[in-house]
């Protein structure tokens, strides 16, 4: 028998990918996974980009990441190690700070020095927030339904999706529909009135998106990062030991394990479709594998737009496709670092280094930020959310050496006059002079600095447009919506060719659900045949 | 002695009227307070100068449908509509203009002069919109189904949805996905010739503190959208005697079903003891009664006039939670003569001049309130009332009303003094001026109503006359706050009926044909 014949081929070998396979795999299928680079992890990787320094080059935090999965592919046997974040930090243009800390009474005690009525309201607010995530955390865990089906299998889930609502008390839906469609400011304004707590929980609902805090829509988002548990604890930030490269490799090692196999350096030029039907992909060398189902990993618009003929596909889905917004938002700047950032709020070396900074001084200072993008530039004064994962992993960094990731947002995918060299520098630049206003001794301790553009994730990882949630997680971007209806449900209209990337629901951040539920459907299918 | 009622209504506006009349009609003995001197409320009509007429708040009183038409027989008290036409005209700088006229041809031509391929998409688009609009309409004219697990609850649920179904598979689905669109989204996947993207694109964020990238601004569109005909956007009727003369019919209709009106007769207090209404206080008067419809905002009405006292904290939270922070100012002209827009005739003036050229100058123009800013280049919507309506100003001259968008109630580092006001108007004058370059030495009079003035003299909430922010959370059963979108309030016996309320202001009437519903459900 031919080594060219599998039951299935996923392109692409992000954690989705590796996910989908894993699955497969462990049903029995004979598996193979193709990656176009020389490793796996799509935009969750972890990469020496200056000798002895590992970073985490693009996606740097993990929380949202499903217990399932954690649980049925054993990846804790197979190296998966999650260090807390607990603390986050927001330096003040005063001198000020604002701390958030994992110990909860620190945090309240903290927060009464600048505000004694948020101290009180924080408790609730968690609370509430903790119950919002709990009840829509099952949605996650869901196929989405197709509204306008009267199959059995939809409107079964529809009955499954209403009877779980109705689980909701009529004020947690009010609640519910208020973080659906508010801004992340004016929901925040109903609870708080200290401007850095309220702009610094705002963040969290802008990541990601060409949104500012004040933009409908941006709560919801508030929400999905609610949504992450890691060993049970909600909003907990975590940390993969070795940086996320280190969760895919434990995705890809389960996956082998389970008989999976991995090629590496395998770009896919071509999906093969005969008849309606997916037979197999044409890899950029020329090769051809065959498989009756073929899974990609990537992102809407190379899933349906690139990988196969536009006259394989109905017109609605194609125009579908082309609507579905990308628009890059972030970029990227890490460092190695000689030595800590020493910040002039909390001077020395502390606690505060081994969790968050983020710089968000208030709503104006984001929405100032966001101005700029809107208009085709990159923010001079960005928010950014940074963290030294060479504290928490001393592997990471030489001795006595370090390493800083920083989410930097806004940079847009479109430029005006387009990106060069000079002003991926000068991007550089200004994330380098807004953090040193809040640690002066930052310029003197780069050894190295990486600048990542939008351009440059897409260049790199693929992701259309540089979208780190392979499209915007806006609200008419969601559920049956995602990546376009009717085909949300993992399934295209080529039989036999699947989707189960981030631009499927639910999508975003290092979930792996996507990959998950696709995988049941594949094998759903399957076995009824 | 004095007489008793059944029933008070609080505030002689459209809503107030309606509900009044409908509940006379059935019978009940109703008295209506407005505090200012005429019928109307803030909808009556003043004089800038003699024999000038201004609508001072508005010139758009919504959609007037053709059932509360005929219930409350206003064609008989005086109702005269005219179909606008053209609905929207929009100059630029450059001197190109576009106009959305009646006849769809005649619209599809002016586009084709900017793009054939929008031409071509234009009626496939109106067709949609006014599909989707039609959906609203039927969700405006009951009560605001609830998503809760009540039996009646989950059948009115199941109707929408069957409704929903009724759009066929294919927009029930758009529909679905439009709705928490941002407007800028919507219009740039239609359309690539910007002037049209600007004129439609006002619709999105008209009266409301968002600009044209937000969630939800596609809903507002269609909300301004419903019961219009395709294609006319911005103004959906007008009426002789402008809007005053829609209230002077409610207010016709509301006499005949023997409604009593007082004007000048301001509700300081409602009374209640033990959970149910007992009275009102006015300003010289107690007038005792068990029934009290108030058509001011929720905010007013309960933590104003009856006290918070009444109500449980969750509730005074969420009162207090709504957001009304009004964005527009008005300004008011007298004139000589009729501007002479470049590109334009008189016959293309007749509907609502639209200057916001493009989604982007929107964008920006609402940049400013977001930092608690008067935009330096707003949006301006003027209308030349005089035109249409020959009655408006004296024979050969003109009135003119102009909205301004963003000209946010609330200011960081000033008030609405009178330096404010005279800067917003002399800017208006200038941005006009460049259009039509006559148009500075046309003016008689000038009247700047800031939305500190609307309200204080006229009632609107922090300056919005919706009474309430159209934002996807603030409408339906969300409306005016949630759980409570039903009329009813927790004290017995008061309810509201104002724009504040679903359906809102600019379904006229409707709110209070609705909350009239909801008294005669619970005096049966």
């Amino acid at each position: 028998m031919s080594t060219n014949r599998y039951d299935a081929i996923v392109i692409g070998g992000g954690h989705n990918g590796l996910v989908n396979a894993a699955y497969l795999a462990r049903a029995g299928r004979k598996v193979v996974v193709l990656e176009k680079r020389h490793l796996v992890g799509g935009a969750a990787v972890s990469e020496q980009i200056f000798p002895g320094f590992t970073f985490s080059v693009f996606s740097y935090v993990v929380s949202l990441l499903r217990p399932e999965i954690i649980r049925d592919l054993q990846l804790p046997q197979h190296g998966l190690q999650i260090l807390p974040l607990e603390s986050t930090i927001t330096p003040l243009p005063n001198g000020d700070y604002l701390g958030m800390w994992g110990d909860r009474d620190r945090t309240r005690r903290e927060l009464a020095r600048h505000s004694a009525t948020d101290a009180e309201a924080l408790d609730e607010f968690g609370r509430l927030m903790h119950h919002m995530a709990m009840a829509v955390r099952p949605i996650l865990g869901m196929m989405p339904p197709d509204p306008t089906s009267l199959g059995v299998r939809d409107l079964k889930a529809f009955a499954r999706l209403g009877g779980h609502l109705r689980q909701i008390d009529e004020k947690h839906l009010h609640l519910l529909h208020k973080l659906m469609t508010m801004s992340s400011a004016d929901f925040l304004d109903e609870w708080f009135e200290f401007e850095p707590l309220k702009a610094t929980k705002s963040a969290s609902g802008i990541i990601g998106t060409f949104l500012g805090p004040r933009s409908p829509g941006t709560a919801y988002v508030l929400l999905h990062h609610y949504m992450g548990e890691i060993d049970g604890a909600f909003r907990a930030w975590g940390f993969a030991k070795g940086g996320t490269g280190a969760i895919s490799e434990s995705i890809a090692s389960a996956a082998r394990a389970l008989g999976a196999e991995i090629r590496l350096n395998t770009g896919v030029a071509q999906v093969m479709v005969k008849n309606g039907k997916a037979v197999g992909v044409v890899l950029e060398n020329g090769d051809e594998l065959l498989a009756p189902v073929v899974v990609s990993g990537l992102d809407p618009r190379r899933t349906f737009l690139q990988l196969v003929e536009e006259q394989a596909l109905p017109t609605d889905l194609v125009d579908a496709v082309r609507k579905y917004k990308f628009r890059g938002s972030s970029g990227k700047v890490n460092l190695a670092l000689s030595e800590l950032p020493d910040f002039t709020c909390l001077p020395g070396r502390g606690q505060h280094h081994y969790g968050a900074v983020s710089i968000s001084p208030s709503y104006d200072y984001l929405e100032r930020a966001y101005d700029d993008a809107k208009y085709g530039e990159f923010s001079k004064k960005p928010y950014m959310d940074i963290v030294f994962p060479s504290m928490l992993d001393p592997n990471m960094a030489p001795p006595g050496q370090h390493v800083m990731s920083a989410f930097v947002q806004y940079a847009p995918y479109k430029l005006n006059g387009g990106w060069t060299d000079e002003k991926r520098e000068a991007f550089g630049d200004a994330v380098i002079d807004t953090l040193a206003e809040y640690a002066p001794n930052i310029k003197r301790a780069i050894i190295h600095r990486q600048v990542i553009t939008p351009p440059d994730i897409e260049r790199i990882t693929g992701l259309s447009e540089g979208n780190i949630f392979a499209g915007e997680l806006s609200l008419h971007q969601l559920f049956f919506n995602r990546p376009a209806h009717p085909w949300a449900g993992y399934r295209t209209p080529i039989r036999g060719y699947y989707q189960c990337g981030s631009g499927t629901h639910p999508g975003g951040g290092i979930m792996g659900a996507s990959g998950r539920l696709a995988a049941l459907r594949i094998l759903d299918h399957r076995s009824r045949r | 002695m004095t007489r008793t009622y059944d029933v008070v209504v609080i505030g002689a506006g459209l809503n107030g009227l309606a509900a009044a009349a409908q509940l006379a009609k059935s019978g009940k003995r109703v008295l209506v307070l407005e505090r200012r001197t005429a019928v109307g409320g803030s909808f009556a009509a003043e004089e800038l100068l003699p024999g000038f007429r201004i609508d001072p708040v508005t010139d758009d009183f919504g959609y007037l449908s053709p059932e509360l038409v005929r219930e409350l027989n206003l064609a008989r008290h005086g109702l005269d509509l005219l179909p606008p036409d053209p609905s929207l005209h929009a100059p630029s700088l450059d001197g190109r203009s576009l106009t959305l006229w009646r006849d769809t041809s005649r619209t599809v031509a002016g586009i084709a002069a900017f793009s054939k391929q929008d031409a071509v998409r234009w009626s496939p688009f109106i067709a949609r919109m006014a599909k989707f609009a039609g959906f609203l309409q039927q969700l405006y004219s009951v009560q605001a189904p609830r998503p809760s697990g009540g039996i009646r609850d989950l059948l009115e649920l199941a109707t929408v949805g069957r409704k929903l179904r009724g759009l066929g598979r294919t927009d029930m689905v758009e529909l679905l996905r439009v709705l928490p669109m941002s407007i800028d989204e919507l219009l740039d996947d239609e359309f690539e010739t910007v002037l049209l993207k600007g004129m439609l694109g006002v619709g999105g964020v008209f009266g409301i503190h968002q600009g044209a990238r937000a969630a939800g601004t596609a809903f507002v569109f269609l909300h301004h959208h419903v019961g219009a005909e395709p294609g006319t956007f911005r103004m959906r009727q007008r009426a002789r005697g402008g809007v005053a003369g829609v209230a002077d019919a409610f207010a016709n209709a509301a006499k005949a079903a023997g409604v009593e009106i007082r004007t000048q007769a301001q509700v300081t207090r409602i009374i209640a003891r033990n959970g149910h209404v007992t009275g009102v206080i006015t300003n010289d008067e107690e007038i005792a009664t068990t029934r009290v419809i108030s058509s001011a905002d929720a905010r007013t009405t309960l933590l104003g006039l009856t006290g918070a006292e009444f109500f449980d904290p969750e509730l005074t939270r969420e009162v207090g939670n709504v957001r009304y922070r009004g964005v527009t100012a008005r300004v008011h002209f007298a004139l000589d003569a009729i501007p002479q827009f470049k590109d334009a005739d008189a016959e293309s003036l007749r509907g609502v001049i639209s200057i916001a050229p493009s989604l982007e100058y929107i964008e920006r123009a609402y940049d400013a309130v977001k930092y608690g800013g008067i935009s330096q280049q707003p949006i301006l919507e003027v209308l030349i009332p005089s035109l249409i309506d020959p009655t408006a100003a004296p024979a050969g001259k003109h009135v003119m009303s102009v909205n301004v968008q963003y000209a946010p109630y609330h200011l960081r580092d000033r008030n609405w003094d009178k330096q404010t006001c005279d800067a917003l108007g002399d800017q208006v004058v200038r941005m006009l001026n460049d259009h039509a370059p006559q148009f500075a030495s046309s003016i008689l009079a000038r009247r700047v109503i800031s939305p500190a003035e609307l309200d204080a003299e006229y009632g609107m909430p922090e300056g919005s006359i919706d009474h309430g922010e159209l934002g996807l959370d603030q409408i339906l059963f969300m409306r005016p706050v949630p759980g409570w979108s039903r009329y009813r309030t927790p004290v017995e016996g008061l309810y509201l009926c104002g724009s504040g309320t679903h359906p809102g202001r600019s379904i006229t009437g409707a709110a209070g044909r609705l909350a009239a519903r909801a008294v005669s459900a619970d005096t049966k």
